[in-house]
């Protein structure tokens, strides 16, 4: 089955988060994937909570299905899947960029810490603190500065005084980079990285709102469906 | 590339404990947040999502649902969870 795991527990992996209750799954959307999906839900005993139901249409328009398991070894553990996300290329893209883990001698299908990132860049506030723990683990644990890896932490980093510590280790690269934080911070002006960074979060945010509207106008016309038994 | 020589560390950034989970090779802090859910679910940890209206998945009336069977509000032990 082709899936990458992503959400909470791939946080933990990567360093922005200690712990998550839930499992997020990004799915590719065929067919036989589908199908074993739905197998492997079944050996979990997952049902299905609210809307909306589990189907590529839904999946392919950006929802995400929920689900709760049932059986013994993952009894209360809740399942999200999802296909389709705000910001990020599609499935086989992912797929190229994965990070594979061993846990318990199993194989686990990650989504890259870059794609990690932009998907996280959402309207919901606890996200923003995750993303900043995930650059700021990259940029202690790396061994080695190379540009590509200097460039990921100019783009994405989202502590202040990082970023200027950055900009000033590798100014050569940060001239390059195309992000107002960056230059703000090749100037020195800890006060303008910051604003600049909060405007980018805002901005995120109202992106991400404006992409869920459709979507939740979609959740409300079915969730009202099942209230009046026409679901 | 030219370095210069004043660098952050990371305890004085985020403190001790978070400065420790970044150190830990990724391998190491997945057997960590293992433990920490089992712990959890030994303590009669939730496994039901935080109510977060911010989220676009948040459906108050599916909130209100589950959180009327009474279960433990049993919280976190270590901060960050997602």
């Amino acid at each position: 089955m082709r899936c990458l795991l992503m959400g909470g527990q791939a946080c933990v992996f990567y360093g922005g988060a200690e712990f998550s209750r839930d499992l997020d799954l990004m799915l590719l959307l065929e067919e036989s994937n589908l199908e074993r999906m739905g197998q492997a839900l079944g050996e979990l005993q997952a049902s299905r909570i609210a809307v909306p139901e589990f189907g590529a249409d839904v999946l392919a328009r950006g929802h995400a299905v929920h689900f709760r398991c049932e059986a013994e070894a993952a009894r209360g553990l809740r399942i999200d899947v999802m296909a389709a996300l705000r910001g990020v290329g599609p499935f086989s893209e992912l797929w190229a960029r994965r990070t594979v883990i061993e846990a318990e001698g199993e194989p686990i299908d990650l989504l890259s810490l870059e794609d990690l990132i932009r998907a996280k860049k959402t309207q919901r506030e606890k996200d923003w603190p995750v993303i900043r723990r995930l650059v700021e683990t990259s940029y202690y644990s790396a061994e080695r500065s190379d540009v590509d890896r200097v460039s990921f932490w100019l783009r994405e980093l989202r502590t202040p005084e990082l970023l200027m510590e950055v900009a000033r280790r590798f100014p050569d690269v940060a001239g390059g980079v195309s992000r107002r934080a960056v230059e703000s911070a090749l100037r020195g002006d800890l006060e303008a990285v910051e604003a600049d960074l909060e405007q980018e979060r805002q901005q995120e945010r109202a992106a991400d709102r404006n992409y869920w509207a459709p979507l939740l106008k979609e959740l409300e016309q079915m969730r009202r469906g099942i209230g009046s038994g026409g679901g | 590339m030219r370095e210069m020589e004043r660098r952050i560390l990371a305890a004085d950034l985020v403190g001790e404990e978070w400065a420790e989970w970044y150190a830990m090779t990724p391998q190491q802090r997945w057997e960590e947040s293992a433990k920490l859910w089992q712990t959890y679910l030994a303590l009669g940890g939730s496994l039901e999502p935080e109510p977060d209206p911010d989220s676009p998945f948040f459906d108050e009336a599916e909130w209100r649902a589950l959180s009327a069977d009474g279960r433990a509000g049993v919280r976190v032990l270590r901060r960050g969870g997602v």
